[in-house]
């Protein structure tokens, strides 16, 4: 957990938007992120963006993979991302990410993502995902070796 | 509310007020520093480079979420302007290809309207760098436009 919120801390875009990491195990990893005026979507509703749910989604698809991975270290580029967006979160209310990977293949992972408001992880979900990534496997020098 | 809205884009086609200011009224496109380019009736969004959107410091490049959101807002966009009684579009799937990395520079969207119902919009959004045969990332979306249910 420590290592995924270190990792989150040099990831600036998502610092930016104040994501946060939960929980952190092999079988997958909570992210959560607050809702903000600067994150609005429709000024009118004062509803999150579709953009900003995504982005949480797929940081926490990214690190869901380091987490099914670790203690081994991997670049994991996504080759594709699909969101749901099941009903519009509250509008002042954080939202939380589940992600898990929940099948690595030596060449692909696959991951599933739900997400729900703040306090009500019990029901239904605002978004959900699904998304695979490319495994780039470094050396001990960082490099990619395949 | 849609007064304004709708007031604002009829004045946008009068050229009497700037399209970027559509793109403003939304907090999230100025989180991302969305910008917009007219030419004629062809719109071309731009996600100017800016450190604050970096997903991968070491390379650097782009985050990939903030590429899918500029493309999500410009599909938004986009809808708007094409529809009669303009209503902000809900994002109903938002699914995207990564076909190369989103280097740490400019980069560039144009939407396609595949098709546009009463009650739902496909669409087609495709992001370049540094030409628009070589994009970066393809995404298609369902946009729910009416909650009439009739």
């Amino acid at each position: 957990m420590d290592v995924c919120n270190r990792s989150l801390e040099t990831v600036r875009h998502s610092r930016n938007l104040g994501m946060e990491v939960l929980s952190a195990e092999e079988d997958g990893v909570r992210v959560r992120l607050p809702w903000r005026e600067d994150l609005v979507g429709n000024p009118d509703t004062g509803v999150l963006h579709g953009g900003a749910i995504f982005a949480m989604m797929d940081q926490a698809g990214g690190m869901a993979n380091s987490c099914r991975l670790y203690p081994n270290f991997e670049i994991t580029p996504t080759i594709d991302f699909r969101v749901d967006h099941l009903h519009a979160p509250t509008p002042g209310k954080a939202v939380i990410c589940h992600a898990s990977c929940y099948r690595l293949t030596p060449n692909v992972t696959f991951v599933r993502l739900t997400t729900w408001e703040e306090g009500e992880e019990e029901g239904e979900p605002v978004a959900t995902g699904l998304a695979t990534y490319t495994r780039m496997k470094l050396d001990k020098n960082g490099r990619v070796v395949s | 509310m849609t007064d304004s809205l709708k007031a604002l884009i009829e004045a946008c086609r009068k050229g009497e007020a700037n399209y970027q200011d559509l793109v403003d009224r939304v907090p999230y496109a100025r989180f991302l520093g969305i910008e917009l380019l007219v030419q004629g009736e062809e719109l071309t969004f731009i996600l100017p480079r800016n450190e604050n959107n970096i997903g991968n410091p070491t390379l650097p490049a782009l985050h990939g979420g903030a590429v899918a959101g500029f493309m999500e807002q410009a599909a938004i966009i986009f809808i708007l302007l094409e529809m009669g009684e303009p209503k902000v579009p809900k994002t109903i799937d938002f699914t995207i290809d990564y076909l190369r990395a989103g280097l740490f520079r400019d980069t560039f969207a144009e939407c396609r309207i595949t098709r546009l119902g009463r009650r739902i919009a496909n669409v087609h959004i495709s992001a370049w760098q540094k030409r628009r045969e070589e994009p970066i990332t393809i995404a298609r979306a369902h946009f729910l436009l009416s909650e009439e249910n009739n």
